[in-house]
């Protein structure tokens, strides 16, 4: 039996999996087509792109060859609170290599388009996410005290300090998905 | 130049670039060769074979130096006749030559133990020497070649064998062994690599062979025996007893529904699918169009047994008939007249054979662990008829099991309601790559599969299907596109060879697997289990290579001369193999090979005569005593005990026959027989040049 809460099974029915699709209407392989991953179904399984990435010489269990498969049969359920899509670096060593030009890095980023939109996210990305609409990074930035101490000014000079670019980022953060989403709150 | 002329030996040793000189001290070799009696002359180059290596014996014979020629290098098998040529082309009678083998012989074989290598090829070439000292010039024979050939099997490559000949003038006979011709492509619903229908591209082929004025065709027969040689074969082909006669039948097809239950027998065409009656035509497109009589199926209807009875009579004083014959509109089926059930036999007279008698497919049977007596576990050849517009579903996919229903209510003219399969599963390499049935790749079963599975998805795009491989091997030119092709349309691959297959509640099947991508367990429920049973040789072809005097190969398939360089011919000359019956192959290669076949065909036997090496054994009369020893041991019957004038028997030897063997030379208790280019002086000086050797060593 498949259950979604645990991950992925150990032993997989890919029959029931099928049959989820079919009720759902939806298949996952076109879910994160259209997130971008357009060549995923192109891929081989050579192993060219795991060879090189990083996650998986660390030892992230869904690295991009895996993942693809994971996708191509069917898995998503499973794969929502998998910590690997959000651990990418975007490095892109992957697309470099990739014989079928499937761009595994795009693939990455698509779950976590996907996951995004089933509200599957990590509280760090949310982090993420609210720093990014409050001063324009994503990395929120500690140590305003230890900036003044050494007679820097409080905010760096970016995004952060320049409150016109602040407010265009607003907006433009404001008509994307994200505020459709309703992730954080985008009140100002 | 004449035998009796002082021999004065030319010695060249070959480096064959690394493959002697580095085992071999090469130098030292033709330090010793020029110690040898005889020899006046002793070369060592790079590549002898090559025409500057060639020219070196050449330019040596033509100045006179030289009256005999040895070459220290690789096999006479490949090379000899270059040599011979050599000597030939610079004057001196080709049969001067002697070849000494350091290379298989030596060389490769002690290739780490230098200085042993070096002494054994000394040994080597002073043998060599010693036999080329006793060297007599020879003359070539030549003998005469018949023009027509014999095609055995009619499929594909049969075919294309016997058009290529046919349309080129020569006459051809085409012996296929069932009713009709076309073999195993005539099943298949559509071919890969371009979807095209088999039946549309090969029927008018059939057609072509039935009609073409130089080829004769012989369907429903067997070849029984072969005498003779390259050039020069005699086949008896027998005519198996069709208990119709052809000549009537039209292949109306009236009486092939009349044919009573207890007469019906699992169809070969459909795999098994569908049952046909005892009377029957293979396939509704069979060349030629002709009723055939399983007499083990038959089940003599009224008694009507073909052993020339007239039919008894009913009380209205009609003649009771059987069935088929009281359908039949032509009489054909007229089971009045005696027929003989041994047939008839042919005798032909042909110059070459070609052999393509194809392939079977393996007996699911004995995958125990996928659950083959199932009925919807089917093979991969039972899957082409399921899909075929000529299947037992007339191309409507349903689940195996459901045909009997399907069929049963075709016949009643009713509608039945039959559930569509939801899910179709392959499974690959089935018995191929398997030790414990054949070691081989079958070569066409992942090409077959994504091709089922496209064709499938194309028509049907709500089934889920699952393919299991060890690997996709798609090497063929357009097959990896192919591939590619597939993987859009949504047919999930799934690497790792499914372990078992076992039935479960609800008519389905459950498929236990392996996904060695991310190194999962999985299970697929499944309507239809195809399994890509392996390619293999036909039951009947280790026989029939007999019959020819051909090899068969350790897996079972005719073997070639020589996988790079003589593909399709055998190592007796004149006969000829193309297809599948050669190894698992498809479409495109067997029809490549058939078209070679038939070319080498051609270029041997267009000449009408062929040179044939005087290399044979000759009988002294004035030694042989008529003792007899050697005719019946001899292979190819060519020895025979005939009366001389002074009315004592004593053997013969036709020259015709005889291959050179060297068997009655050997046996002959009065050493009465002599094989030219290996007389007893020549082999014996070999032996005890190597016998002695420690001694001329010393
Ligand atoms: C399931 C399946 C699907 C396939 N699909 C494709 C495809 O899509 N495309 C493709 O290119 N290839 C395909 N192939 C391979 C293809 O079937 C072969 O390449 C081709 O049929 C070989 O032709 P052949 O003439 O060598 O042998 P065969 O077709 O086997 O013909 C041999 C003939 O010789 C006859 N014969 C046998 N023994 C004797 C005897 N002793 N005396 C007289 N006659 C004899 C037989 O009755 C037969 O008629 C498929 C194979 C399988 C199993
Ligand atoms: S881009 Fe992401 S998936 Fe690709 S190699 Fe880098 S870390 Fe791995
Ligand atoms: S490199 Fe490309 S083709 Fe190979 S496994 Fe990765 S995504 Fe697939
Ligand atoms: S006699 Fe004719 S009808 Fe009867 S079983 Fe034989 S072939 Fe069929
Ligand atoms: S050498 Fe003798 S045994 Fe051999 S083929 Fe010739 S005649 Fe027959």
């Amino acid at each position: 039996m498949i259950e979604p809460e645990e991950g992925v099974p150990t032993v997989l029915n890919l029959s029931e999996i099928a049959e989820r699709e079919k009720e759902e209407e939806e298949k996952v392989v076109e879910i994160v087509r259209e997130f971008g991953a357009e060549n995923l179904i192109y891929c081989m399984q050579c192993g060219s792109c795991a060879a090189v990435c990083p996650l998986a010489r660390v030892g992230f269990e869904w690295y991009n060859k895996k993942l693809i498969k994971a996708l191509l049969l069917g898995l998503k359920e499973e794969l929502l609170d998998d910590p690997t899509p959000w651990a990418c670096v975007a490095c892109n060593r992957c697309t470099e290599v990739c014989p079928r030009l499937v761009s595994p890095f795009e693939v990455m980023f698509a779950v976590r388009r996907m996951m995004v939109e089933e509200f599957a996210i990590p509280t760090l990305a949310i982090e993420g996410l609210r720093a990014l609409y409050e001063y324009g990074h994503a990395v929120y930035m500690t140590g305003r005290e230890a900036r003044k101490k050494v007679g820097l000014p409080e905010k760096p000079p970016s995004t952060d300090s320049d409150e016109q670019a602040l407010k265009d980022l607003k907006t433009i953060l404001k008509n994307t998905k994200l505020a459709e989403l309703g992730l954080i709150p985008m009140n100002d | 130049m004449s035998n009796d002329e002082k021999p004065r030996i030319g010695v060249y040793i070959c480096h064959c670039g690394e493959n002697i000189a580095g085992a071999v001290d090469v130098k030292a070799v033709a330090e010793f060769a020029k110690t040898l009696p005889d020899v006046v002359v002793v070369r060592d180059y790079l590549f002898m074979c090559s025409d500057p290596g060639q020219e070196l014996i050449k330019q040596d014979i033509r100045d006179g130096l030289i009256n005999r020629v040895v070459v220290a290098a690789c096999t006479p098998r490949t090379h000899e006749p270059i040599f011979r040529k050599a000597c030939e082309d610079a004057g001196l009678n080709k049969y001067f030559f002697e070849m000494a083998n350091i290379r298989d012989q030596c060389s490769w074989a002690h290739w780490h133990e230098k200085e042993k290598a070096t002494e054994k090829a000394k040994a080597i070439v002073a043998a060599a020497v010693a036999k080329a000292r006793l060297l007599e010039p020879l003359e070539d024979r030549y003998i005469e070649l018949k023009k027509d050939v014999l095609v055995i099997g009619g499929g594909i490559a049969g075919i294309f064998a016997s058009l290529d000949l046919a349309n080129a003038g020569f006459k051809v006979h085409l012996v296929e062994k069932s009713p009709s011709i076309g073999g195993n492509m005539a099943k298949l619903d559509k071919t890969f690599p371009t979807n095209d229908c088999s039946a549309c591209i090969l029927t008018p082929l059939m057609v072509e062979v039935a009609n073409h004025p130089n080829i004769n065709l012989l369907t429903y027969s067997e070849v029984e025996s072969i005498e003779g040689s390259v050039g020069n074969f005699k086949v008896k082909v027998r005519k198996k007893q069709t208990y119709v006669d052809w000549d009537k039948c039209t292949g109306c097809g009236a009486c092939l529904d009349v044919c009573p239950p207890k007469a019906r027998v699992p169809d070969e065409f459909n795999e098994g699918m569908s049952l046909r009656g005892a009377i029957y035509i293979p396939f509704p497109q069979a060349v030629p169009k002709k009723a055939v009589v399983d007499m083990d199926a038959c089940i003599k209807c009224g008694g009507r047994d073909f052993s020339g009875k007239e039919p008894k009579k009913s009380k209205s004083g009609k003649p009771i008939l059987a069935p088929c014959e009281r359908v039949c509109p032509t009489g054909a089926a007229d089971r009045t007249p005696y027929r003989d059930p041994n047939g008839e036999i042919v005798e032909l007279e042909v110059g070459a054979i070609i052999v393509a008698t194809g392939y079977k497919v393996m007996d699911k049977r004995v995958f125990k662990e996928f659950s083959p007596d199932h009925p919807n576990v089917i093979t991969a050849m039972q899957m082409e008829r399921l899909i075929s517009a000529t299947g037992p579903s007339e191309g409507k996919l349903v689940k195996p099991s459901d045909i009997p229903k399907l069929l049963e209510a075709k016949k009643k003219g009713e509608k039945v309601e039959i559930e569509k399969p939801h899910t179709i599963t392959f499974i690959s390499c089935v018995g191929s790559r398997d030790n414990r049935y054949h070691t081989y790749c079958s070569r066409v079963c992942c090409m077959y599969m994504l091709k089922q599975a496209m064709i499938l998805k194309e028509k049907y795009p709500d089934l889920d299907i699952y393919i299991f491989f060890i690997d996709v091997r798609t090497p063929g030119k357009d097959f990896d596109e192919y591939y590619m092709r597939c993987r859009q349309l949504g047919i999930k691959i799934i690497k790792g060879r499914a372990g078992g297959i076992q039935p479960i509640p609800g008519d389905k099947l459950l498929v236990k697997g392996y996904d060695a991508e991310i190194c999962k367990p999985v299970e697929v429920v499944t309507d239809i289990a195809v399994l890509a049973t392996a390619i293999e040789p036909d039951a009947s072809l280790k026989e029939l290579a007999r019959t020819l005097g051909i090899n068969v190969g350790a897996e079972g398939f005719l073997k070639e001369r020589h996988t790079k360089l003589y593909p399709v011919d055998t190592m007796t000359e004149g006969i000829f193999i193309a297809g599948c019956a050669q190894g698992p192959k498809d479409i495109p290669d067997s029809v490549a090979q058939a078209k070679a076949a038939a070319a080498s065909a051609m270029s041997l036997l267009e000449p009408g005569k062929m040179t044939v090496e005087p290399l044979i054994s000759e009988v002294n009369k004035e030694k042989c005593t008529g003792c007899g020893v050697c005719v019946p041991l001899c292979p190819y019957g060519a020895i025979s005990l005939v009366k001389c004038e002074d009315g004592k028997l004593r053997s013969e030897i036709n020259p015709a026959l005889c291959k050179g063997c060297g068997v009655c030379t050997a046996a002959c208790p009065s050493k009465a027989i002599t094989l030219h280019g290996f007389t007893y002086e020549q082999v014996l000086a070999q032996i005890r040049t190597i016998a002695r050797w420690p001694e001329i060593q010393a």
